[in-house]
């Protein structure tokens, strides 16, 4: 796997768009953009990466469905 | 088994603390907060337990069946293509009527103040004309109003009428991109929605709306035989256009008003008189009805038709006409008169004390069901409650006398026993405040209900005197005027009355995050740690900055950019807001505005600008680490700092390890506090009063975080005090980072003391040892420590007496917690409607003991 994979990225047409991942929450004011929490620090803190573009972007540790409001900030 | 505070040696005698309810000894830490509440009536006890919170955390609304509504936004959307052509301030006096005409009513079993502002108690309406990403968001999410199709069609009809659609063309699409993510500042109110009004209560319920609509006809008349008078002066006639058209939108608001209370009226009626089988809510439903029919129509006249009318405003200032966050009233000055009529000479719906304990238990109620349609930003930043609402009692009156008084008295005995979340209140501190109410206040905080929060009485009075100079209108408060001061919100005070209230956002509110802005100063204006792209201006390199100054002026740069950007944002809306969003209903009950025929959202009387800068604390302590390991000590450089930050300090243990140990802010450090006092001072507030806003006078800083300390500690790399990427910020505007503040209460209070200039209002957050509160010496200790805070000229402290053992507990079994309540920043929450990430912020907040040395500062007689 390479480093872009794991990385948040642009792929045109992806079908696995950060939108329906579930460490992605809305952007708190633009809903075309969002917030990945995957990165989060065994003392539990979640270090936030902005996505510009939640339709088109994704990223190698997508993962399908929704977290609850308990497991995010 | 409860914990006892251990005995101390205190002025030569040995000191125990047993329990002051001796009873509690068998109650185990764990769940304390669940044996305290004690609703005074079988019916608050029922309404308590059937209350449709509305609590949201990470965005998402923690009840099930909790969806926004589709009629408030049918209904303006229906009007609005309706009037085109007509003026807009008539436009918007002709939505509110039509939403009021037409909205279904909601009439629930055991209230005695009925009405609701959307069609179902756990539905809220959304506001298509304020901002349509808002609208956006909620149209993909779980709660979008339905059918889904019609809302969507409506968003996209009001785009470009909307705020947003107005005001987005007068900044830069990148600025908008900066300020749209909340990272190094809040996003503006035209984005969001986001708003907060102060309504002159007073003139409803002394007026009557009737009176109203009589004087904007009688103000009409004239109007028009001025314009009439010969010969004709078109410099002088013209203005009266606006004003009639102000005036005349006014009669149709209130006019609107006035039917929608008496529909109410008359479906209480039908029920009582069709459908009710018990005889006792038979009577009580007839009660509604008449009490309905008479105001906010005619002046009350008691209690109960007091919190009626009361309530029809909060409704239409903060749910229907526009959106609006708070609460803000002095409640129990306004609702003395009322009270003595009931209570005390019985010669209006005469009741007890107890009841009237009763009924702000229900309006306490009402007020936890009541659903906000704000935007993600603000679902996300108060984890765990539904809005800030807060109300404030107590202080002096406009002759210097104690403003306590029985009401004051019935609100807190109500919030002790009814243990909501909201209303949150704020106290009036003044040193000649009598002793009863103040044990009062007291009762709340030892039982962790986290408010009231308490403010300094004359801080507060210098300071609205003050804003009044700078009056646009050469009508700013009076000194008798400045006694009414509330709260706006959780912390920044404002006027209350009969007029010069606060009535829009864009002159107070909003926030500007300094940790996230050093982080960006640090490296060049850019923002590597979350949003990759450049966030500020190019500043510099941070190997670049030769000196501790150049690294200052860095920050100083970033600071001005984002404060002067986030303040011109609330001056365009309000610009677009007296042309577009109009509040003719506000305007109706407000004197000013009454009087010179103008919108309540253009005229500005009082001026009172602010912002909240909200993690200040980590800055702060960032500036002095860097200080002094890296400019003094030398023993590290700027390049292999950056290094260690970029790597979020692994690999670099040690420098982490002294990063962390460098001095910290409430400690009464010198070396520490010198810095950031300048930092408060020079900076923060500094480079802020430089703004001059919509109203002619200066913005000043209100150090609050609310939850944004957590917001933008998870967008927050890691910064020079220690701190990891992604852990949270300082949890007040001016409290130590949690669990740096190793030197105790007393220490706190004397660093907090030294920031005095160019500030506005700083909230401070303190935890205290929940054996000490409970024991019988817990009045006499808090006592003695408010008189300190009050001489050290302190504006602002809010305590949590809650224990760690009680906080896990309910990590691990939440549903058994439901009663447990903490201090967030500016408002309380039930701890376990708050993400875990947040909990554990409180639970690290370091719990004050006092030790002799403490007491002693504190001069506590024991």
């Amino acid at each position: 796997m390479s480093v872009v994979e794991r990385q948040l990225h642009i792929e045109e047409g992806t079908k696995i768009p950060c939108r329906t991942c579930k460490w992605e929450i809305a952007d708190p004011t633009n809903p075309d953009q969002g917030q990945c929490t995957v990165n989060r620090t065994g003392a539990g803190a979640v270090w936030k990466r902005w996505v510009r573009d939640v339709h088109g972007m994704t990223c190698a540790r997508h993962e399908e469905g929704k977290l609850s409001f308990r497991d995010h900030v | 088994m409860a914990t006892v505070a251990e005995a101390l040696e205190y002025r030569g005698k040995s000191i125990e603390f047993p329990l002051e309810y001796p009873e509690e000894n068998d109650i185990p830490d764990e769940e304390l907060h669940e044996h305290l509440a004690r609703p005074s009536t079988e019916r608050t006890k029922k309404l308590k337990a059937r209350c449709r919170w509305k609590h949201a955390s990470a965005g998402e609304f923690v009840e099930k069946g909790v969806t926004s509504g589709i009629q408030r936004m049918r209904f303006i959307t229906e009007a609005h293509r309706a009037s085109d052509g007509k003026p807009e301030v008539i436009r918007r006096a002709l939505g509110l009527a039509n939403i009021l005409n037409k909205y279904t009513l909601v009439l629930q079993q055991d209230e005695f103040i009925i009405g609701y502002h959307a069609e179902d108690p756990n539905m809220f309406p959304l506001y298509p004309e304020l901002a349509y990403m808002a609208v956006a968001d909620y149209l993909i999410s779980d709660y979008a109003p339905q059918p889904v199709d019609e809302a969507t069609e409506i968003m996209e009809y009001w785009k470009p009428y909307s705020m947003q659609g107005k005001c987005e063309g007068y900044f830069d699409p990148e600025d908008l991109m900066r300020m749209y993510q909340v990272s190094t500042m809040e996003a503006p109110g035209f984005a969001t929605g986001y708003n907060s009004v102060v309504p002159p209560y007073e003139t409803v319920l002394e007026d009557g709306l009737l009176k109203r609509i009589e004087m904007a006809e009688a103000n009409i008349k004239k109007a028009k035989e001025a314009m009439a008078e010969t010969p004709w002066d078109a410099t002088k006639g013209l203005k009266w256009i606006d004003k009639i058209d102000n005036w005349e939108a006014m009669v149709i608001a209130d006019k609107a008003v006035i039917a929608w209370a008496r529909r109410h009226a008359r479906l209480a009626k039908i029920v009582a008189e069709n459908f009710e089988t018990d005889p006792k809510r038979k009577e009580e439903l007839l009660e509604i009805s008449e009490i309905n029919h008479r105001v906010p129509a005619e002046p009350c006249k008691g209690l109960k038709d007091a919190f009626q009318a009361k309530w029809y405003v909060f409704m239409v200032c903060h749910a229907i006409d526009r959106y609006a966050s708070g609460f803000a009233q002095t409640e129990d000055a306004m609702l003395f008169p009322y009270y003595k009529a009931s209570v005390i000479e019985k010669a209006f719906q005469p009741m007890t004390h107890a009841d009237a304990i009763e009924w702000v238990e229900m309006e306490r109620l009402k007020i936890s069901e009541h659903g906000a349609g704000k935007s993600r930003a603000y679902r996300e930043i108060f984890p765990g409650s539904n809005d800030l609402f807060i109300l404030t009692v107590g202080g002096t009156k406009a002759d210097g006398s104690d403003a306590c008084n029985e009401m004051t008295d019935a609100i807190l005995e109500a919030t002790r026993n009814i243990r909501t979340t909201e209303p949150s209140i704020l106290f009036r501190y003044s040193k000649i405040g009598r002793e009863k109410t103040k044990r009062l206040v007291f009762g709340c905080i030892r039982d962790g209900l986290g408010y009231p929060s308490i403010k300094h009485e004359e801080i507060a009075l210098e300071q609205l005197k003050y804003y009044s100079q700078f009056s646009k209108e050469g009508n700013g408060a009076t000194d008798e005027e400045t006694h009414s001061w509330a709260n706006v919100l959780c912390m920044s005070p404002g006027l209350t009355g009969r007029r010069k209230t606060q009535k829009t956002r864009s002159e107070g509110g909003g926030s500007i995050f300094p940790a996230k802005i050093l982080e960006v100063a640090l490296n060049d204006g850019y923002d590597w740690s979350y949003a990759d792209m450049q966030l500020g201006p190019k500043t510099g390199k941070s190997e670049n900055l030769k000196t501790f100054e150049e690294l200052w002026e860095a920050f100083k740069v970033q600071y001005q950019y984002a404060t002067s950007l986030v303040i011109r944002c609330k001056d365009v809306m309000r610009h677009f807001e007296g042309r577009y969003l109009q509040m003719p209903f506000v305007s109706s009950i407000d004197d000013g505005c009454m009087e010179l025929g103008r919108d309540a959202c253009e005229l500005s009387e009082q001026p009172n600008g602010w912002h909240n800068p909200i993690t200040t604390v980590v800055a702060a302590n960032s500036m002095v680490a860097i200080k002094k390991l890296i400019y003094d000590d030398k023993k590290y450089t700027m390049g292999q700092l950056m290094d260690a930050l970029k790597a979020n300090w692994e690999g670099h243990e040690e420098m982490h390890k002294d990063f962390k140990n460098a001095p910290k802010w409430g400690n009464d450090d010198e070396y520490a506090d010198t810095i950031i006092k300048d930092f408060y001072e020079d900076i923060i507030g500094g480079e802020m009063r430089r703004i001059t806003n919509y109203s002619g006078g200066p913005v000043l800083p209100v150090g609050q975080a609310v939850g944004l300390y957590m917001e933008i500690g998870s967008r927050t790399g890691p910064t020079p005090d220690g701190r990891f990427g992604g852990e949270a910020a300082d949890d007040g505007g001016i409290s130590p980072y949690m669990g740096t503040d190793h030197k105790g209460p007393t220490a706190v209070l004397r660093s907090v003391s030294k920031v005095q200039k160019n500030q506005k209002a700083n909230l401070l957050n303190q935890r205290l040892s929940v054996p000490i509160m409970r024991s019988k010496h817990g009045f006499a200790i808090w006592h003695a420590y408010m008189d300190t805070w009050h001489d050290l000229n302190i504006d602002h402290v809010q305590f949590n007496v809650v224990s760690t053992a009680e906080m896990k507990a309910a990590q691990k079994e939440p549903e058994r917690h439901q009663d447990l309540i903490v201090r967030v920043a500016g408002f309380s929450a039930r701890f376990v409607d708050i993400p875990t990430y947040g909990q554990n912020t409180i639970i690290a907040r370091n719990e004050q003991q006092f030790g002799a040395e403490d007491l002693e500062y504190l001069n506590v007689n024991l």
